[in-house]
């Protein structure tokens, strides 16, 4: 990846020497590094983001593109995990010892401990077309294990042929990311309600008559949630990189996708602005999961 | 961990060997706990089975990792005398997994070594000095934490074009250490305000003796524990690396195994063991380091302890 990207846009030849030249000081290349790092700092403020070697295009442009995908995948695998993962964790935390706390516990660590890319491999191999399970199954189904969409639907158009494909293409990528997170919220879920489940006031509430179900959601959820939600704020990063993995697997062009062709294309100004949005990412998430705990808990005032 | 009472052996016994006695009892105490654990045991087990493979490599492993195997050509389907087959050059598919065993080892213990001295030296200063330059370093390392490590480690690993294993292993490790120093700051910050740091000032301790031989001792066992669970990070990271053929070119690892087995499409030609056996031994492992490291933290973190 280190390399003068010059090389790799402009054809190894002497005649190309005038145009070598061009670019180099079109895109800033013969100033010292801490010159190019300052004005690309003064250009992030003022949105001008830069142009990629390789398409020539504002690299927002191409990875506006790209982060709609991103999103449409993160989105939907996150909030599958997270509706998912509080219900396991939560049920397994009420059944603390019991075969089902056991068995999703052990589950979760080894879903945990699986490389995401392993998993998409392993999913995709399963329900490709003429899989080894179809011989065995005659219902097992075949999804389609690349891109956004069928490419004989190009161009996009928003009616429902196209929807519904994209949602079937959507399908395996989205359970891959959801599996490889799930047990990461499943787990703290659980522990985060047992420790609320040693605290005085929930044996009182149970001293005092109330009903399992009563105990679970009027004193032991609200207490439990809010560490719940700054963890998954944080966890935005993880899931960003399992993104990252699925992408790559499956063909899905987002921003890991992307980046991945940016470092073999030597497109520095593409992977700088793709490492940017990720912070920005994050700071987001944490930012939202802030607003969130200020309206869930109200102990929690701004100082 | 109890009180330890210090019984006196004739006479009076010196400082050095009350603490050696201490010490040696809350070990036991600590050892026994885990030996009665089934979760750490499990784990312990799983562990000890891969390092044995890792270590025995070179008896068991019937062929060596990068060389063809004389009897059979590339891409031969599994069958007696290589159980997985050959690969896309003719390398015994199993002495290679076999062989992958000591990277993915060695490259997660040694990456979570450095990222555990880098974050428990940043966490114990940070926690202990606190003031500005505890919000300094915490500031900083939010930065850091806030970056997708992924993205990171990709472009850090594939800016140093050629990486051999103590590269791949500083790429992971100091890129890893920041969740550490949240964890020691804030064992460090409760430490410091107990009693015997107190005591500790009161007879003229000075800072670095306080730090390094009341607070560090105490927090050691959790930054074990944590260390534990940084090694199935790291082997996870090595993995994905090596599958997107960003780890060190001259060693194999499972995830470049998986990668190969990916770019020749062995489910289609009826090599499923290619892909699969590699990545179940990741999961393995991986699952043996969080069980051992899991139950531990349930052992030395009295928070966590059923009550």
């Amino acid at each position: 990846m280190p390399g003068d990207p010059s090389l790799s846009i402009i054809p190894r030849d002497p005649k190309f020497r005038g145009l070598r030249d061009y670019m180099i000081s079109f895109f800033g290349l013969d100033r010292p590094q801490w010159e190019q790092f300052v004005i690309y700092l003064q250009r992030l403020f003022t949105l001008d983001w830069g142009l990629s070697y390789q398409d020539h295009r504002p690299v927002a442009d191409i990875l506006l593109h790209d982060l709609g995908w991103t999103l449409l995948l993160v989105g939907t695998s996150t909030i599958l995990t997270v509706l998912i993962g509080i219900a396991i964790g939560a049920y397994s935390a009420i059944r603390r010892g019991k075969p089902f706390d056991f068995v999703s516990t052990g589950i979760g660590i080894f879903l945990y401990g699986m490389p995401i890319f392993w998993l998409g491999l392993v999913l995709q191999s399963a329900f490709r077309k003429n899989s080894v399970f179809q011989g065995w199954i005659p219902w097992w189904p075949a999804l389609p294990t690349s891109g956004y969409y069928d490419d004989r639907l190009i161009p996009w158009n928003w009616d429902i042929l196209h929807v519904a494909d994209a949602f079937l293409h959507l399908l395996l990528p989205a359970l891959t990311l959801s599996l490889g997170t799930l047990a990461g919220i499943s787990l703290v879920m659980r522990n985060s309600l047992i420790d609320v489940m040693t605290e005085d006031f929930v044996t009182t509430a149970r001293a005092k008559g109330l009903s399992p179900r009563q105990v679970l959601r009027r004193h032991i959820l609200p207490n439990g949630m809010p560490p719940m939600v700054s963890l998954i704020a944080l966890d935005i990063a993880f899931i960003l990189g399992g993104a990252y993995q699925v992408e790559v697997i499956f063909r899905y062009q987002g921003i890991g996708f992307r980046t991945i062709e940016a470092i073999g294309s030597l497109d520095y100004p593409l992977l700088q602005f793709i490492i940017v949005i990720g912070g920005a990412a994050v700071v987001i998430a944490n930012l939202l999961a802030d607003f969130l705990l200020l309206w869930l808990d109200p102990r929690i005032k701004i100082s | 961990m109890g009180t330890v009472e210090v019984v006196k052996v004739g006479g009076v016994i010196s400082p050095f060997r009350a603490r050696a006695i201490v010490v040696g009892r809350r070990m036991q105490d600590i050892g026994l706990q885990v030996f009665h654990n089934k979760t750490a045991m499990a784990g312990l087990i799983i562990l000890i089975f891969f390092t044995v493979l890792a270590v025995a490599a070179p008896l068991i492993a019937p062929y060596g990792p990068l060389s063809a195997v004389p009897d059979v050509g590339p891409l031969t389907l599994p069958a007696p005398g290589h159980p997985f087959g050959t690969n896309q050059f003719g390398y015994d598919i199993y002495s290679q997994v076999i062989w992958g065993t000591q990277i993915s080892l060695l490259v997660g213990v040694l990456a979570a070594a450095v990222a555990s001295v880098i974050g428990t030296a940043v966490g114990l200063v940070s926690g202990f000095v606190g003031g500005w330059i505890d919000e300094v370093i915490m500031r900083f390392n939010d930065v850091v934490l806030s970056i997708p490590w992924l993205v990171l480690m990709i472009v850090i690993a594939a800016r140093l074009n050629y990486l051999d294993l103590v590269g791949i292993i500083l790429v992971i490790g100091l890129t890893g250490w920041s969740v550490t120093a949240r964890v020691v700051r804030s064992q460090v910050l409760s430490l410091k305000e107990r009693m015997f740091v107190e005591r500790g000032r009161m007879i003229g301790s000075s800072n670095t003796h306080i730090l390094l031989r009341h607070i560090f001792p105490n927090a050691f066992p959790l930054i074990f524990a944590n260390t534990i669970l940084t090694v199935a990070v790291s082997i996870l990271s090595e993995s994905v690396l090596a599958f997107l053929n960003l780890s060190v070119k001259s060693n194999v690892s499972w995830g470049r195994i998986i990668a190969e087995a990916y770019q020749h499409d062995a489910l289609t030609i009826g090599m499923a063991e290619w892909l699969i056996v590699p990545g179940l031994c990741i999961v393995f492992l991986v699952f043996g380091f969080y069980l051992f490291g899991y139950a531990l933290d349930e052992i030395l973190n009295p928070r966590l302890r059923r009550r």
